[in-house]
């Protein structure tokens, strides 16, 4: 699999602060990468780094392999949103991307009309970008990624202000991209909702360190998997599950419902050992922890 | 490179602002010459009604012309610098920004300084009675001009580049080109050596260059050159080593 982006050490540090701490870093070809972290964890500055807005303090990247000078070549396959993208105000969309069409050295003026029609904002010939909603500047920005028709897309906070629609159609549009195009993405975003049904391999970062790395299978193994069952006689089910399974971990909470955080994998024999001794079971199953709950064990477990 | 400077050319001749400053500029000068016509009309003994006088209202105004330098500087140097970061992230070096900015906004400029010149001279020649060597002496104290203004147009630029507010630009330039003389004279006055220093300043050097246009003397000086292009390489070689090095949000 060919390395899109490789990382060496790379640190950054603004003033007394680290702020990325010596990061080692690889993105590879055909993946939708998701960058997961607070606010302050440093997402944003690992992606000026790549982009180029800020300077590294220490350390070494490699884009589509290629290191010093090569690199802003190299970039030139990349389309980078870094958080809000900016525009002229007083041009119309056609206008703005004409000045990037003739920047970027792109012949092909028809492009602009299609970029504009994937995000869906050809129709919008008059209006100026002033007039644009949140949701149209960041439809208007991904656009403008997508212009020099790039083998990787570097997202920071795509989905920013879109309503729930708008989220939808991006989440589809980049998962088109990917799938059809083959184009890599790296993506951050705040609604890892999203981040869950779109990415193919999640990076947790926290205070500039990367806490964890893992695959969409890795994470679906590694959510903590729970039973949850409500039965009529509590005690009664949680003496015959006692008896059973010495080492079961589990909690009785309020309306007569249990949660088993282990033997998951058990869940058939559990639920039939309970009918066999009498236990009523109202309700059973099996719940997968969320990258939501995922990321915040992570983040809160650490800082326990 | 080319590509950056078709881009932002695009850009600059969309902007009305470009337009509106360029007519308010020669609008002065037709309302000078107008006044100064309607004057020697209406009143046979004012002393102004002349060409030269009329020219001198040119060669008095540097530091004016470097204030209006920032306007066509910050055409590309505005606020359509929060732009730059899609063409750095597009791997634009800042190299190539920095002077292409300072290129295409510096043509502009010197485009409407060289039309405004013409459009004096056409007044000038036509409306007010004016001996022969009146248009030459305009252009040579233009030329001694030339590279004070385009100093400021250059420390403009450095300035702009480097994010520094618009107020402190016009002050920096205010001192410089305005009151520089009177502050170094005071200071290093009982400094042997250094009390003459003053008259290398650009604020006296333009007063000079006046001075010497209005009494016929004017002629071409190198002095204001060596001047012109100390500042201009010291203001374009800080600001382009900040620039490479400055972090763009």
């Amino acid at each position: 699999m060919d390395t899109i982006v490789q990382t060496y050490r790379l640190t950054k540090r603004f003033k007394d602060a680290e702020v990325i701490k010596p990061l080692d870093f690889t993105l590879k070809k055909g993946e939708i990468c998701a960058l997961i972290g607070k606010n302050g964890a440093g997402k944003s500055t690992i992606f000026k780094m790549l982009s180029g807005q800020i300077k590294p303090t220490s350390g070494d990247m490699q884009l589509f392999g290629k290191t010093g000078k090569k690199k802003a070549r190299a970039r030139k396959r990349m389309g980078f949103m870094i958080e809000t993208p900016a525009f002229f105000p007083d041009f119309t969309a056609q206008q703005n991307l004409e000045y990037f069409r003739i920047q970027r050295g792109v012949v092909d003026k028809q492009r602009i009309h299609e970029v504009l029609e994937i995000v869906d904002l050809a129709k919008e010939k008059k209006k100026k970008f002033k007039e644009y909603s949140m949701g149209m500047k960041q439809r208007l920005g991904i656009a403008l990624c997508l212009l020099s028709s790039p083998d990787c897309l570097v997202l920071d906070e795509p989905i920013n202000g879109l309503d729930a629609e708008g989220i939808m159609e991006i989440r589809k549009l980049l998962t088109k991209l990917n799938q059809e195009k083959h184009i890599t993405i790296l993506i951050s975003s705040h609604i890892l909702t999203e981040l869950e049904l779109l990415a193919t391999r999640f990076v947790f970062i926290k205070n500039g360190v990367v806490v964890d790395d893992l695959s969409k299978e890795a994470l679906v193994d590694k959510s903590r998997k729970q039973i949850l069952l409500k039965v009529d006689d509590p005690a009664k089910a949680a003496r015959v599950l006692e008896q059973a399974y010495v080492d079961l971990q589990y909690q009785v909470l309020p309306d007569q419902v249990i949660t088993i955080q282990n033997y998951a994998e058990k869940a058939g024999e559990i639920n039939r050992l309970l009918v066999d001794s009498g236990v009523f079971v109202r309700e059973f199953r099996t719940e997968t922890l969320k990258l939501e709950e995922y990321f915040l064990g992570l983040v809160e477990g650490e800082q326990q | 490179m080319i590509n950056y400077m078709k881009s932002e050319y695009y850009r600059l001749f969309r902007l009305k602002g470009l337009y509106i400053t360029s007519v308010i500029c020669f609008l002065l000068i037709a309302a000078a010459a107008a006044v100064l016509y309607y004057f020697g009309q209406s009143d046979p003994n004012f002393p102004y009604n002349t060409g030269e006088f009329f020219y001198s209202n040119v060669i008095g105004s540097g530091l004016l012309i470097v204030l209006v330098g920032i306007i066509f500087n910050s055409t590309l140097t505005g606020k359509d610098m929060s732009l730059i970061k899609q063409s750095v992230s597009f791997g634009i070096s800042r190299k190539i920004i920095f002077w292409s900015k300072l290129i295409i906004t510096l043509s502009c400029f010197l485009a409407v300084c060289a039309v405004g010149i013409l459009f004096m001279i056409v007044l000038g020649e036509n409306m007010f009675p004016s001996d022969q060597q009146s248009v030459r002496h305009f252009l040579i104290a233009s030329v001694n001009m030339a590279p004070l203004i385009l100093s400021g147009f250059f420390l403009t630029h450095a300035l702009k580049m480097m994010k520094v507010g618009d107020i402190y630009i016009i002050f920096v330039l205010l001192f410089i080109y305005g009151f520089s003389s009177n502050l170094l004279r005071n200071l290093f006055r009982p400094v042997t050596g250094l009390n003459e220093i003053y008259k290398y300043t650009p604020n006296t050097l333009l007063n000079d260059n006046l001075m010497h246009f209005m009494d016929g003397t004017v002629q071409f000086e190198y002095l204001y050159w060596i001047i012109g292009i100390v500042i201009s390489v010291i203001a374009i070689l800080i600001g382009a080593k900040k620039f490479k090095n400055q972090s763009i949000d």
